[in-house]
């Protein structure tokens, strides 16, 4: 360095510490304004249940030949199984298109529906999967399904899925259940969303939505999910 | 070549902070007000346990656009231009990294982010070179501006003191 930097390196030293706090105070305060704009925008989220109302209970068996999926209405003609993980934002697009006309078809009796609740996105998956299955158990999978994917926060595993807001989503929508709340905080489906999970490879299922019509793959063509091209899907059997 | 220089220094070095800032703001503030999204995108590398990975995804694009920034008004110049250097050498390590292991992400550099559609894997592999290749050329601007920082059009400091440092 010449005599000329040396000179000035008092001057340059307090330039330094301004600067680095400056950029410090910004890098904070944005991470402050998005850890706040974040959890306001998923506590807000819950108000997409106001006015949900509860169906009629459907019972669910588990069909242990197939992974143990969770048979809603069975014996219809048609069988469709649905593999899923609560927090993978495909599902909720295709359960945005095509979610209420299973949900009809189960309750008209049309088909059966079996349900793949699958975990491999992390811990909210995991518990949000035990509370699905809790909420099977009180005949309410397709309410508390919908309900959790309406409230689906964008960022994976933020803990939004926790064992409280859970039950407050069940709260939301009716199921106030005892033996519900007791079902999620001790995680009482665990082994049966293992048992899920583990299925995964035995059915070449790699990711979610998988959709299978009477135990053939469904391939969309179109790019989105179209109810249209489902519907000849289910149609053709 | 070092004549070239010589003549020509202070114009590179406008160059090199426009373009290395430049570069770093408009990749800052695409995510700075999409903080779902940036947090997606950085848990998504698989690198960093996912709560923070979540933090680095609120905090990394307002440090990008603190940092452009003082490469644009020329403050502090040669450290903005390490730290900005050692921030395209992260970048470049994490796109290396999911591409060793086989994942298919979109980088999130510029917003976005998150898994890939398996089926445009070919795709996704040239994305990642191409990435790599990008933060290379922006590193080298970082390094040319940790050698010569003092340029036209800087807050900081005259185009003959280079020569003094």
């Amino acid at each position: 360095m010449s005599k000329q930097a040396k000179a000035t390196k008092g001057g340059d030293n307090f330039t330094r510490w301004l600067v680095i706090s400056m950029v410090a105070l910004v890098v904070i305060t944005g991470v402050v304004f998005s850890m706040m704009s974040s959890s306001t925008k998923a506590n807000q989220s819950f108000s997409a249940l106001k006015g949900f109302t509860l169906g009629a209970p459907v019972s669910a068996t588990l069909d242990t030949a197939v992974g143990s999926g969770l048979v809603l209405n069975p014996g219809a003609p048609v069988r469709i199984d649905l593999w899923e993980d609560p927090q993978c934002p495909v599902c909720n697009l295709f359960e945005q298109s095509i979610g209420g006309y299973l949900d009809g078809l189960v309750r008209t009796k049309k088909a059966t529906v079996v349900y793949h609740v699958l975990s491999f996105l992390g811990a909210d998956s995991i518990r949000a999967a035990n509370a699905m299955m809790c909420a099977s158990d009180q005949g309410h999978y397709l309410d508390f399904h919908k309900s959790v994917y309406l409230v689906q926060p964008s960022l994976e595993n933020s803990g939004f899925y926790s064992n409280a807001n859970l039950i407050k989503i069940g709260d939301s929508i009716g199921l106030k259940d005892k033996s519900f709340i007791d079902c999620i905080t001790k995680g009482s489906k665990l082994n049966l969303v293992k048992t899920h999970e583990d299925s995964m490879p035995s059915y070449k299922v790699t990711g979610t939505p998988t959709v299978f019509i009477n135990n053939r793959l469904w391939q969309r063509k179109a790019s989105g999910f179209d109810l249209g091209e489902f519907r000849l899907a289910v149609a053709a059997g | 070549m070092i004549a070239f220089n010589a003549k020509y220094q202070g114009v590179l070095t406008l160059i090199a902070r426009l373009g290395l800032g430049g570069v770093l703001i408009a990749a800052g503030g695409l995510k700075a007000f999409v903080p779902a999204k940036a947090a997606s995108a950085v848990a998504a590398y698989k690198i960093l346990p996912t709560k923070i990975a979540h933090l680095v995804g609120y905090g990394l694009p307002w440090f990008e656009i603190a940092i452009g920034a003082l490469l644009i008004i020329g403050l502090s110049i040669r450290m903005a231009s390490v730290v900005s250097g050692l921030l395209m050498l992260v970048f470049i390590a994490s796109i290396a990294s999911v591409w060793a292991r086989g994942l298919l992400i979109d980088c999130g550099c510029f917003g976005g982010g998150g898994a890939v559609d398996p089926a445009k894997s070919a795709l996704v592999h040239r994305t990642y070179f191409i990435e790599i290749m990008r933060d290379l050329a922006l590193a080298l601007s970082a390094l040319y501006l940790y050698f010569f920082p003092y340029g036209l059009f800087s807050l900081e400091k005259s185009a003959t003191q280079n020569k003094e440092s």
